[in-house]
């Protein structure tokens, strides 16, 4: 029998259906993938089996563990089994722990609160559970506060609360999302580990394809509230039978089709020499010299005009500082950038004209804009850096022009962004980047907050923007994946420092610098499958 | 630890230097000089001369301010002009009604707001969240000098359990003392009680709303254990800043709320010297009330401190 076991779950919110006739079952010892896009009702799934749903919902059909029917329990009762018999772990790392109280204090409320073990012996299973995650309490004692852990230490720990009691189901819901590659590859490893050493059961909820593909066992497709194909990993991905897990599948491997390059060599367009930034360190006292952290540390590269360069870096490696700097948004400390010939200079010393050549889209697409301004306003808003001022109709030309090139109508300059979806405010960021007809785009993990289908579509849009409008893309990710599908060199940052550099391919194929190598080994791959 | 309190005193000391010569400065060119308008305009060049060297006026700018900062380190704030008296024993005479009138009052205000703000967040949207907030929007609007005066009309006019007004000193009882404080703390009480309860309701929905809220209650904590033991701490540190926002207002600003129950506070005093000119009172008061806030500051600053690890670190 399974260890846990759905039946017909149904949930619904204000009378709003968001999961329909879910049908699921984790065996002791195993891992389920639950794997599906944004709304898919993943973690909504993992909430009902935890009966943590937001207020005003509604839940229909059964959920059993060992035996024990949970939708038949009372709310006591369900407090006894979550934290004992279902341990959960969350994906926010660096909010999911209570920034007041030690990690210590954390792990053993959840003995204390299910067991009526004394201090000493709560405080040995806490020592005991750090050491299981891999935290060795010499290094890092119970007494430390979360904000002085980095963000994969935090996750461990808030993976050591909900295996404290050794629970027999562990429900990990996008744990390794808001971390780095090599963090993740150690994560996954470390759950894996857990699962064999105690036959626990793990639910392990994910919209990246590749991170299921290497650890489940059983994999189940969710779309729209609806498991649409489920089974045991090799069975899904060999045997696709579902259009949307092919369609997944396809969008995740995407490779945006490239033109054949040019043969001429192209002009240099973008050239960063010796760029040093440096940053000040608060003062530990108030007569201490003040020292400096260098964040980027004698850079060097070339951008050639049309080019598609890839930056990849853990974070904290100086990406965005050298986006930064590059954009002339900060002072920079030593080297140059010049930009078509003209030198890049912080504040208002540079040129307009220059200045318009370069344009920025970031990563989050909810919080780049301002949201009481239309959208027309917002994609109009760089024209400001033209040496003339185009009237009224002018400007509307322009923006309805460059709209309908992302893909949008005319009509939707009139909207607020939060009328518009994920996808479509990465278009609307992309139509403000293109309005002043730039030489180089800066795309700051311009596609890692979308789910796969929608960043496949939009790869395909910029590569098709590239060809049209000869644009050059500085394509900053650490998802290895994609820069290796899109970009034509890449660039490999390590503290500060570019370590490696080279054709994408032949980085890829062959890496050299240790470093290099790691980031590849720790990327999980998706199974190469025929579609 | 050490060091973050080593510069919270370090920049109370610095506020309290910037604030005393700015207020010097500002009672300086206050047009009109104090030994003729004491002795009218009739006076002779030589009693006006004579007054001004026993008050200590003949000497230079920076001599006086030096005199005046340094009598105050050793409790000598001078002598009162009008009424002849020192004006350290004025304070500490005010002060003895003053500030147990604030602290009676916050005492109050933090009762009433912190179940208030409890409940109304834990049951948000329910009947009595709906009617804690109407009452708190009443509390905001409702002048208080208008509602002492509905106070004293209630229970002391019909219904006679308090006095009306005056203060009989302590030293007819504590809680007689205390008992005519207790109308015009309530008074005070009320605006302060329904900000703090609707900063308490916001900050605790925030806090509720956090992902370690939701992680507790991953680990088998009931609602109401994730709400004690995490939520309330973390919520109270916009609260805190609240309370010492109050404090210091209710200290200086109970002016209006002091001549409804004719109490001798340090509200009443700093009006009526203002109105006497009686400078060296307004100086003395306002560097006292300075201080006060900038005191309090320093302790909500400790509390901070004491509620978030975080800021321990922080220099």
């Amino acid at each position: 029998m399974s260890l846990l076991t759905v039946q017909d779950l149904r949930v619904s919110i204000g009378g709003n259906s968001i999961l329909t006739d879910i049908d699921l079952s984790v065996d002791a010892g195993k891992v389920l993938g639950i794997v599906g896009e944004s709304g898919s009702g993943k973690s909504m799934t993992a909430y009902s089996i935890m009966r943590l749903l937001p207020d005003g919902s509604e839940m229909n059909g059964k959920v059993i563990l060992d035996g024990t029917e949970l939708t038949a329990l009372s709310e006591e009762q369900m407090c006894r089994v979550r934290g004992r018999q279902i341990g959960m772990v969350f994906q926010e790392p660096m909010t999911a722990l209570n920034p007041l109280h030690t990690i210590g204090d954390q792990i053993a409320e959840t003995v204390k609160m299910h067991t009526k073990t004394g201090r000493s012996e709560a405080r040995r299973i806490t020592l005991d559970t750090l050491r299981r995650v891999e935290l060795p309490p010499e290094e890092f004692p119970p007494s430390r506060y979360p904000h002085e852990l980095s963000g994969g230490q935090r996750q461990r720990v808030v993976i050591a609360m909900a295996i404290a009691l050794r629970p027999q189901l562990l429900i990990a819901d996008e744990p390794t999302t808001a971390l780095d590659v090599t963090t993740q590859a150690q994560l996954l490893n470390l759950l894996k580990r857990l699962v064999d050493d105690d036959q626990m059961g793990l639910v392990l909820i994910s919209h990246d394809l590749a991170v299921i593909a290497s650890t489940a066992d059983d994999i189940a497709v969710m779309r729209n509230g609806v498991v649409v194909e489920s089974g045991s990993t090799d069975e899904v991905f060999n045997h696709m039978q579902h259009p949307y897990t092919r369609e997944l599948m396809k969008a995740s491997a995407h490779v945006p089709e490239k033109l054949a390059p040019t043969a001429e060599i192209a002009s240099p367009l973008l050239i960063v020499k010796d760029l040093v930034r440096d940053y000040k360190v608060p003062r530990k006292g108030f007569f201490d010299k003040v020292s400096y952290f260098r964040a980027v540390d004698q850079v060097s590269f070339t951008i050639h005009r049309g080019e598609n360069v890839g930056l990849v870096g853990e974070s904290g490696c100086g990406k965005s500082t050298l986006t930064r700097a590059i954009l002339g948004l900060e002072d920079i400390q030593g080297g140059s950038v010049s930009l078509d010939g003209e030198f890049v200079i912080a504040k208002d010393a540079m040129s307009l004209s220059s200045r318009r050549k370069m344009q920025v889209v970031f990563q989050d697409p909810y919080g780049s804009f301002n949201p009481r301004h239309t959208v027309g306003r917002l994609v109009a808003e760089p024209l400001h850096a033209l040496a003339i001022q185009p009237d009224r109709a002018a400007r509307e030309k322009a923006v309805n022009a460059v709209l309908a090139r992302v893909g949008l109508q005319t009509a939707d300059s009139k909207k607020y962004i939060h009328e518009f979806s994920g996808g479509q405010r990465q278009r609307i960021a992309i139509a403000r980047a293109l309005i002043n007809r730039p030489s180089l785009i800066i795309l700051d993990e311009a596609v890692s907050a979308l789910d796969v289908s929608i960043r496949a579509q939009i790869l395909d849009l910029l590569v098709e923007l590239a060809a049209s409008d000869d644009i050059a893309y500085l394509f900053i990710s650490h998802d290895l994946s994609v820069v290796r599908s899109f970009t034509e060199r890449v660039m490999v940052m390590k503290d500060g420092r570019i370590v490696e550099e080279g054709e994408t391919e032949k980085v890829f194929r062959s890496p050299e610098h240790p470093y290099t190598k790691s980031l590849i080994a720790a990327a999980p791959k998706t199974p190469s499958v025929a579609y | 630890m050490i060091r973050y309190l080593a510069r919270r005193l370090l920049s109370l000391a610095l506020t309290l230097l910037v604030a005393s010569v700015v207020i010097f400065l500002i009672i300086e060119v206050v047009p009109g000089d104090t030994a003729s308008l004491m002795l009218g305009v009739n006076a002779d060049e030589e009693t006006r001369l004579a007054l001004r060297e026993e008050l200590g006026l003949d000497v230079s700018k920076p001599v006086r301010y030096f005199n005046w900062v340094s009598g105050m380190l050793t409790g000598d704030f001078g002598i009162s002009y009008t009424y002849r008296t020192p004006v350290s024993e004025m304070i500490a005479d005010r002060m003895m009604v003053s500030f147990p009138l604030a602290l009676y009052a916050l005492a109050l205000s933090t009762l009433i707001a912190f179940p208030a703000g409890i409940i109304a967040a834990t049951k948000r949207g329910s009947f009595s969240d709906v009617s804690i907030m109407g009452v708190t929007q009443l509390g905001v609007a409702i002048p208080n000098f208008w509602f002492a005066m509905i106070l004293v009309t209630i229970f002391a006019i019909k219904l006679r359990w308090f006095s009306a007004g005056g203060f009989p000193g302590w030293e007819v009882g504590f809680f007689a003392g205390l008992k005519s404080l207790t109308l015009p703390a309530f008074a005070l009480a009320l605006p302060q009680a329904s900000i703090l309860a609707r900063v308490m309701r916001s900050s605790l929905l925030d806090t509720l709303g956090e992902d370690f809220i939701r992680t507790a209650r991953a680990k088998g904590l009931s609602a109401r254990q994730a709400l004690w033991g995490h939520a309330l701490r973390n919520a109270l540190i916009p609260v805190l800043t609240i309370i010492g926002l109050q404090f210091s207002f209710l200290l200086a600003g109970a002016i209006i709320i002091e001549n409804i129950f004719f109490l001798p506070g340090l509200g009443r005093m700093i009006f009526q010297a203002i109105t006497q000119r009686d400078l060296i009172v307004v100086e003395s008061v306002v560097m006292l009330l300075v201080f006060a806030v900038v005191a309090v500051t320093f302790l909500v600053d400790v509390a901070y401190a004491v509620v978030d690890p975080r800021l321990r670190r922080r220099v």
